[in-house]
């Protein structure tokens, strides 16, 4: 008999995990991805904030297990009819299963001015490489105003917005800057943190700490010449240092059928099972899907594990479950922690925390082969989010 | 002609379905009803925060077993 062939495209978190959780003696695992190396991007609010040299990448070679096969190609289209993908550089991949797990892709052109914002002055969400470049701004301001913040709500990794304003403060402190500096982190939500009940958590502490905050901030142009931000809803913010999370989009990828995709490029699957609209052999994982959850490393995770069993003919579904790290700076971290039938848990932040969130980094490579599965496991059984709002949540 | 479009933001929690409303706004013209599908309760505050904000107008909020349902007019774009 001949093996089933599971092909997966994208080596991030979501594509290895798959790759690593399949049995190979079963079926015939491919990766591709048009870059052979892997990113923790967790990390690069470090390297933007703190200048951290970190080494945060691997070769995705190291990072399957023996028997997977990983070949550096880019796709350009995939035709879910005729079950095959077409690669610019080594032909064609036909395949039994696929599995796009191809994240986003920031999209700076759709607002006026941000392109050379973003190139001149990097960011903290898209690459290592702007991180170094938003540090070498960030390490050498002498003061002013820093208008910090995401341009539109369609971005990766929710609470990483607001650590990047913690981060930035905490830095500017050790300087001697805070009290020559006026940060504004602008949201396009209704308050600084988008739950309200983790709002409630870390609300007191922006206003400690002196952040300014604009709600219904949706970035709509960027005035280079007078350093003037204009929101949608139409406030304006001038600033002496931009520091914009481009807004991202799905997979550059042309898919067949176009209907599988929505207007910003993101693929539609079903939020429990993953499988691409109209298809049982076709799933979407991670950031690049239009599932109604945070587009998080731990999300990317908990669905590629449930596809992996799906495929092995066994039952599994994602549950909706996030569990975003949540640095609060000063040595302590939190996590927002909910799932599609449980609200986000206000779950204080501590020093243990912190510790839990900067081991994770240290974990990580682990985690993408599989061998800290049953810490997770555990771990999610004790922070289960109807638990933590028990325990937490005070009535209203 | 006016066009309704459904949002289903059913089982979001973080960052919410305002995101989703957020996003349609963007993508959308004077004259149009959005329809918002959510779980999330906080839901019925935050567009109303929204509409306010923005200008628009919440024509009308249902809430059954299974959902909130907020319908939105664009009047402002």
């Amino acid at each position: 008999m001949t093996m089933k062939k599971v092909l997966i495209i994208g080596g991030g978190g979501g594509g290895l995990i798959l790759a690593n959780h399949l049995d190979t003696n079963e079926y015939d695992v491919t990766v591709v991805d048009k870059s052979d190396q892997h990113f923790y991007q967790p990390w690069f609010l470090y390297v933007a904030f703190k200048g951290s040299k970190r080494k945060i990448s691997k070769p995705i070679g190291e990072l399957i297990k023996p028997g997977v096969n990983f070949v550096k190609d880019e796709i350009s289209t995939i035709n879910l009819d005729e079950k095959k993908a077409y690669g610019s550089r080594k032909g064609i991949y036909d395949y039994d299963y696929i599995a796009i797990a191809t994240g986003t892709v920031p999209d700076p052109d759709v607002i006026p001015g941000l392109r050379q914002v973003y190139e001149e002055y990097g960011d903290y969400h898209t690459n290592v490489w702007n991180s170094e470049k938003l540090w070498s701004h960030v390490s050498k301001f002498k003061g002013g105003t820093i208008a910090i913040g995401q341009a539109s709500p369609t971005c990766k990794c929710p609470p990483s917005l607001l650590e990047g304003a913690f981060l930035l403060e905490e830095h500017l402190r050790k300087v001697g800057l805070k009290d020559k500096t006026r940060i504004v982190f602008f949201t396009p939500f209704p308050r600084a943190y988008p739950a309200e009940p983790m709002n409630k958590v870390v609300e007191p502490m922006v206003r400690e700490r002196g952040i300014e905050v604009m709600p219904f901030f949706d970035v709509d142009t960027i005035d280079v010449q007078n350093k003037t931000i204009t929101s949608l809803e139409g406030d304006s913010l001038k600033y002496d240092l931009p520091i914009v999370v481009p807004p991202c989009r799905g997979t550059k990828i042309k898919i067949i059928p176009e209907t599988v995709q929505d207007e910003d490029r993101f693929i539609k699957a079903d939020k429990k099972y993953m499988k691409i609209a109209g298809y049982d052999d076709a799933f979407a994982i991670g950031d690049c899907n239009t599932l109604p959850t945070s587009k998080t490393g731990v999300t990317a995770h908990l669905e590629a594990m449930a596809v992996s069993e799906i495929i092995q003919g066994r039952y599994a579904e994602f549950n909706g479950r996030i569990n975003c790290p949540f640095d609060t700076a000063y040595g302590k971290a939190t996590f927002v922690i909910a799932d599609y039938n449980n609200p986000v848990a206000p779950y204080p932040p501590t020093r243990v925390k912190h510790m839990m969130k900067m081991t994770m980094a240290r974990i990580y490579w682990m985690t993408l082969m599989g061998t800290a599965d049953p810490i997770f496991e555990q771990f999610f059984k004790f922070t289960r989010p109807e638990k933590l709002n028990k325990k937490y949540a005070t009535s209203e | 002609m006016d066009t309704t479009k459904i949002i289903d933001s059913r089982g979001a929690a973080c960052p919410g379905p305002i995101t989703d409303l957020a996003r349609a706004y963007r993508n959308s013209k004077v004259g149009d009803i959005l329809e918002l599908w959510a779980t999330d309760k906080g839901v019925r505050a935050d567009t109303q925060a929204w509409a306010t904000k923005t200008g628009n107008e919440i024509l009308d909020v249902k809430e059954d077993p299974e959902k909130i349902v907020v319908k939105i007019k664009i009047n402002k774009r």
